[in-house]
């Protein structure tokens, strides 16, 4: 249907007839002197069956979506987006090429509108870009990923930090002598290296070997496939240097990439140009300076030129010559504006991404899944999933990202039968990883939770679990304590079948460490303190003074039940022994030994609670995490307008009550005046006697009306009565033949009757009371108003 | 003056009352026995209290160094003394005693809370040592001097401060001027400053609080300002070269030189002397850069000396500390392992590898500290070697420039002979033009006396240079041995003590394995 196109989509402007006829004399003489090259992608048709140039076809945009400020963001936008149809046959040129807003309505394109609308949107984004067409391989045009990479899976470039060698000073202590055989040690080196070469050497065959059983099938038509991509040149935005980005994928290629193979033209909103090198070698050597005419042939003269050149260098010469060549550029003929709709891409389209919001590409080994924001209930928005071979049947490792959790949660992972669950901060016990096995989720299970240790009271940081063992880490406690670590004994069997909750697993051993505390003496400062319960023993070992290599130790034998009887506990010398590592140094007196003891005992009662405290914790996480994947809630930003529906609901109601306001203070400027004035003309001045008479017109006026609505409001009423009266009467009479429904109808009939009458003589009650204070009101107006402030002056 | 009618004898701290205090308000219950068993060290008492005893006289208690809290209120103390050793002293209580002057507090530099409340006070004193002030209370005294409360602006950390019932309470301007002047203060008599009385308090006495202020300042600046002056000073002396950036050498050369005093009127020998006075200081001078710049090099060589050898140390001790974990890992294992078995021969197999373990790791940490102290020996020789040349360079280029002054004084030296001569002659020859003055002329009447009072002048200038060289000479030589042997002296002690300390380990690994708690073996 052509109707609902614009008038520029179904007719060609004088300038584009223009245009259309330099455009046929470049084909001819391309024709002429490259007899044997394919044609040229010059004026396809419209979507009207229009001829259109297709430089004017592009229409640089920049939308207002930040991700596509950048080449990257343009890229994935145009990828995701639009969803690819091949060209038919591959290796011809299309007849159509459609406007760019058609083709985001449709949302499906081949590589040439691909890459239109790419341009389109790099040119407003201020990069110096280009659309290609030319030759790439199959793979590119039919945008088959499966032997390539996924880019998520792309090991990052690791920064290697050299760590500085610490550079010989000059009284430091010269090493032992080594004194072992250097003969010897050069000969294993030797060995060593030949064993290391033989390792490579089986690798890289290894390696061969996939790579040819890996090569993608000999194509038939190679080097004949048609494809159009786009080009961004270095200089402007910072880009280094050209590259290519294939807008079916949104990947940047460099130009020496083996996937394109040829190009015959290139052209962007202001010029076209077509390519004179030889494109025998791919891309991988030609020159993308489209000033140099032996390479290039451009199309119009004079347009590039601030294009092309850095205008830095060349401002002067510009201003030199400024005249000569605003002479020629009058010669030249110049871009006619595009026919082209603008691109419009509303947020909600924006957000969807690609069609239906779902997308999937599969790469060499890999899976990658795409969901728009709020698509899923889970939230969930890429989902990667890496298989161990080529056929993607045995998975091996699943990863998933989230987005707009209620309970931070942001990636989770699969694999080898483990879940990782990473998550931002802002939960409520600041966990920040959970790592658990995947067939046993529950409690006492193996499992790590990492902790944001900043934002929690006791400066957790980690706490790892086997079924046995629960090991803590802190980090920065006032305590020094930066590491506790549990074991349990099995739970012994009881008769009753306890559940887990029931009775805690018995602990057999507590040990906690101490960083050094400089404000105490070393040899008083606890560097670690093992409670082994099982064998009422308690192990403190001291830190080392600064010189020392021992440590000062004491172990506690503590009679049972010691913790109930507190300061009862009776004395015995052989409940401690000790190792003091300066042997000169005063042994401590029992006094302070037995005092340090009850302590101890204290500390260990606190730090079985403590074990209990976690061990609850743990559950509770559990619980919570249970809770949370069953609600799957999303959180919506109280920014988020369309979405949050209390928002919108909020804003709505201000809105009404806006109006309701204005409404209401329109009716309060309504001049109880204006009509009285406006019978004698509007006079810019009022005498005392018209001051007068106004008054006395607006009083009758109002008199009048009340007198009206008292006599209304009297009549209804009489009205009412009188038919009741005669629907009473007439009931009286009939009363003796009447159906029970008739009977029935005229009951209802009285009681409404009888409501209104009520109601009128209410109403008419009010009006009569309020009518005199109506009356008052207006004159008490009257008297202020300062348009009848003649009535009080004396001169009149 | 209640305490006029008391009829109980005044009494003593003496060992009895103590003994009696520390037991009664020391441990209770089982510990309370042990510490009767044992005794207690008055060096380990925290609290005492030694109220209601009518102790006239504060002694005896130099034994308690480690105490933090006294109370001693309530008896009929005169003078606060004896106090000298409670350096830890955190909260002093000496309230309703008859004390009439605050003193005897300057040791007490950890003091916080200090109660003297009920007393004879008159005035604020005495108090400097005591920054950490916190609280004080000094109610019921006789303070009645209000510019006396300004006393109190050097405690930064005062926060709650008890005045009731002193005459000074009586002034109208009493609590605003309190308020003003001690800005840091909370509470006073027992009640929060609110910030209405703050504000008022602050508005009236601003121009004089500013002053105060101002005055404050620049004492602190000058404070300041002086210590820096001792520090450098201090620097200075440690380079050896004090004053020698200033023309003090060549005045204490005229100082006690009368002959030359009385010869620098001569007419003519100003400009000589000024010019004798600039090359000399000006060679002062360089030889001050460079006992400077000696100095600056000394201190970062020893700097990097100390440094390599911490690092080595430290590097031996973390080697050592691993070869000890890991021995100690197999240690509970083999004991854990020792306690279950009853295999008699196991046992024995197990002990055997016990102590050849012992005797092995005895091997390793003794060979870590030989190859440490071969190690340190090198070092600490070539540290020598390099002090030694450094301080002999120093040494002789600081002589060549005092030769230099020694050439500058000769060269003055002939010049005034020439001078003298010249003026002699004329002075015989009566063709003198101008008056000289009397003990100059005295000198001027023959040419012996003369000729000796110029030798008498320069002997004195020369000796003064001789004993500056031979003070620099001895200071750095001593400076250097001084230093060496300290080095020595604690390697020496390093070594002993690590001995010692690997023996004492050693000793206790089989010690443990004799008192382990076998099991009954069966053979």
């Amino acid at each position: 249907d052509y109707s609902e196109y614009p008038e520029s989509y179904k007719e060609n402007t004088n300038k584009e007839k223009l245009i259309l006829a330099y455009v046929e004399n470049y084909r001819r003489q391309y024709v002429h002197l490259f007899r044997d090259r394919k044609p040229l992608f010059l004026n396809p048709l419209n979507e009207c069956g229009i001829e259109k140039f297709v430089c004017t076809t592009l229409r640089p945009t920049l939308l207002s979506y930040k991700e596509l400020y950048h080449w990257q963001g343009c890229a994935e936008f145009t990828a995701d987006y639009l969803t690819m149809k091949q060209l038919e046959p591959p290796q011809e040129l299309p007849l159509c090429l459609l406007s760019p807003s058609t083709i985001l309505k449709r949302q499906l394109g081949n590589c040439f509108d691909f890459s239109n609308i790419l341009c389109s949107l790099l040119l407003g984004a201020g990069y110096d870009a280009y659309v290609v067409s030319g030759y790439a391989t199959k793979e590119i045009c039919l945008t088959d990923e499966s032997r390539q990479i996924c880019p998520l899976l792309q090991p990052k470039e690791e920064v290697k930090k050299e760590a500085a060698k610490p550079e010989p000073r000059k009284y430091s202590v010269k090493p032992p002598r080594d004194l072992r055989s250097k003969f010897i040690i050069k000969m294993e080196a030797r060995k060593k290296k030949e064993e290391e070469e033989e390792e490579k050497k089986k690798q890289q065959e290894e390696e061969d070997k996939i790579a040819e059983l890996e090569k993608p099938p000999p194509d038939p038509l190679y080097g004949l496939r048609i494809h159009a991509w786009v080009l961004v040149r270095g200089g402007k935005r910072e880009v280094p240097e050209d590259f290519f980005i294939e807008p079916f994928t949104g990947r940047s290629y460099p130009p020496s990439s083996t996937s394109f193979l040829g190009i015959e033209s290139v052209w962007n909103h202001t010029n076209y140009w077509a390519n004179m090198q030889n494109c025998a070698s791919g891309c991988k050597d030609m020159s993308f300076d489209l000033m140099d005419t032996e390479k290039w042939e451009f199309m119009l003269a004079g347009s590039d030129q601030s294009q092309i050149e850095i205008p830095d260098a060349e401002e002067e010469l510009y201003d030199m010559d400024d005249d000569e060549k605003e002479n020629e550029d009058e010669k030249h003929l110049d871009m006619p504006a595009s026919w082209v709709l603008p691109i419009l891409v509303t947020k909600n389209q924006y957000e969807m991404r690609c069609p239906q919001g779902k997308k999937t590409i599969l790469y060499k080994k890999a899976k990658l899944e795409k969901y728009a924001n709020y698509l899923l209930k889970d939230g969930l928005v890429t989902r990667l999933s890496v298989y161990t071979n080529n056929e993607l049947t045995d998975l091996n490792k699943v990863q998933e990202w989230y987005e707009n959790r209620e309970d931070k949660l942001v990636t989770r992972i699969h694999q080898d039968g483990l879940i990782t669950e990473d998550f931002v901060e802002g939960r409520p016990r600041s966990l920040q990883q959970h790592l658990y096995k995947a067939n046993n989720p529950g409690p006492e299970a193996e499992r790590t939770m990492t902790f944001f240790h900043k934002a929690r009271v006791d400066g957790l940081c980690k706490r790892e679990e086997t079924p046995a063992e629960i090991t803590e880490h802190f980090i920065n406690r006032d305590d020094f304590l930066y590491l506790r670590h549990v074991l349990f004994g099995k739970r012994q069997k009881k008769v009753a079948p306890a559940t887990a909750e029931g009775t805690p697993r018995p602990i057999l051993k507590i040990t906690e460490k101490f960083h050094r505390n400089v404000s105490r003496p070393a040899s008083e400062d606890v560097a670690e303190q093992v409670f082994v319960l099982h064998e009422d023993k308690i192990q403190v070992t001291y830190h080392r003074e600064d010189p020392n290599i021992t440590a000062s130790t004491r172990d506690f034998f503590k009679p049972p039940n010691a913790e109930e009887k507190g300061g009862n506990l009776q004395w015995a010398n052989d409940m401690t022994s000790t190792f003091q590592v300066n042997p000169h140094g005063a042994p401590s007196k029992n006094l302070s030994i037995y005092e340090n003891l009850l302590m101890l005992i204290q500390t260990e009662q606190k730090s079985i609670q403590l074990v209990r405290v976690s061990e609850e914790e743990v559950r509770d996480i559990l619980m919570d995490r249970q809770k949370e994947e069953l609600a799957s809630e999303l959180a919506i930003s109280v920014y988020d307008t369309e979405r949050n529906e209390k928002a919108k609901k909020h804003r709505k109601e201000l809105e009404r009550l806006a109006m309701e306001e204005k409404l209401r203070r329109q009716e309060m400027e309504m001049d109880y005046l204006a009509p009285f004035l406006a019978q004698i003309g509007n006079p810019d001045k009022i005498n005392k006697s018209q001051a007068f008479k106004l008054k006395e017109d607006c009083l009758a006026d109002l008199k009048q009306r009340l007198i009206d609505k008292a006599n209304l409001i009297q009549l209804r009423f009489e009205k009412e009565t009188s038919e009741l009266h005669k629907r009473q009467q007439d009931y009286q009479q009939k009363q003796v033949a009447m159906t029970k429904e008739d009977e029935e109808q005229y009951f209802n009939y009285c009681s409404e009757a009888m409501f209104r009458i009520h109601i009128l003589e209410l109403r008419l009650n009010r009006h009569k009371q309020m009518a005199p204070h109506k009356y008052m009101q207006l004159e008490q107006k009257l008297r202020q108003d300062q348009r009848l402030s003649a009535i009080h002056s004396i001169f009149g | 003056m209640s305490r006029l009618y008391d009829t109980v004898e005044p009494s003593v701290i003496d060992d009895e009352m103590l003994k009696k205090a520390v037991e009664e308000q020391g441990p209770k219950e089982e510990a309370g026995k042990i510490a009767k068993q044992e005794g207690i060290d008055y060096c380990d008492v925290l609290s005492l209290r030694l109220d209601f005893r009518n102790i006239l006289k504060v002694d005896n208690l130099w034994q308690f160094t480690k105490l933090t809290k006294l109370q001693m209120d309530n008896n009929i103390i005169e003078k606060i003394e004896g106090l000298d050793a409670l350096v830890n002293l955190r909260w002093l209580d000496l309230s309703f005693n008859n004390i009439e002057m605050l003193e005897g507090l300057d040791k007490l530099t950890k003091l916080e809370d200090l109660t003297m409340y009920n007393n004879r006070i008159t005035r604020l004193e005495n108090m400097d040592s005591l920054p950490n002030l916190h609280v004080l209370s000094v109610g019921n005294n006789k303070i009645d001097q209000l510019d006396n409360l300004i006393y109190l602006r050097r405690f930064p950390n005062l926060r709650t401060l008890n005045l009731s019932g002193n005459p000074v309470c009586d002034d109208q301007g009493y609590k605003l001027f309190v308020v003003a002047y001690l800005s840091q203060l909370v509470y006073l008599d027992f009640r929060l400053i609110d910030e209405d009385t703050r504000q008022k308090a602050h508005s009236l006495y601003e121009n004089k609080l500013g002053e105060l202020m101002h005055n404050e300042k620049q004492a602190e600046v000058a404070r300041q300002a002086e210590e820096d002056a001792e520090k450098e000073l201090m620097k200075h002396k440690e380079a050896y070269v004090e004053h020698l950036n200033t023309p003090l050498l060549f005045e204490s050369m005229y100082k006690e030189d009368p002959e030359g005093m009385k010869l620098s009127l001569l007419p003519g020998l100003q400009d000589m002397l000024k010019d004798f006075q600039d090359k000399f200081v000006d060679v002062c001078l360089k030889t001050f850069e460079y006992g400077m710049k000696g100095y600056g090099k000394r201190c970062t060589e020893l700097a990097e000396f100390n440094a390599c050898i911490e690092a080595a140390k430290s590097e031996n001790k973390r080697q050592a500390v691993k070869v000890i974990d890991e021995f100690d890992e197999r240690k509970k294992k083999l004991f854990s392992e020792l306690l279950v078995t009853s295999d008699a021969v196991d046992q024995e197999q197990k002990m055997n590898e016990y102590h050849e373990d012992v005797n092995a790791i005895w091997d390793v940490l003794m060979g870590f500290e030989m190859q440490l102290v071969d190690q340190l020996e090198e070092t600490i020789k070539d540290f020598e070697r390099n002090m030694t040349d450094m301080t002999s360079q120093l040494v002789e280029y600081i002589q060549g420039l005092i030769t230099q002054l020694r050439d500058l004084e000769n060269a003055h030296n002939e010049k005034l002979l020439e001078m003298c001569m010249s003026v002699l002659e004329k002075v015989v020859k009566n063709e003198m033009d101008e008056e000289l003055p009397d003990d100059l002329r005295m000198l001027f009447v023959d040419k012996d006396t003369i000729v000796n009072a110029i030798g008498a002048s320069h002997d004195v200038h020369l000796i003064k240079i001789d004993n500056r060289e031979d003070e620099i000479v001895t200071r750095s030589g001593s400076w250097l041995t001084g230093c060496l042997q300290d080095i020595q002296a604690g390697e020496c002690a390093r070594n002993r003590a690590r001995v010692v300390e690997i023996s004492s380990y050693i000793d206790h690994l089989r010690d443990e394995i004799d008192t382990l708690d076998l099991p009954e073996a069966i053979a």
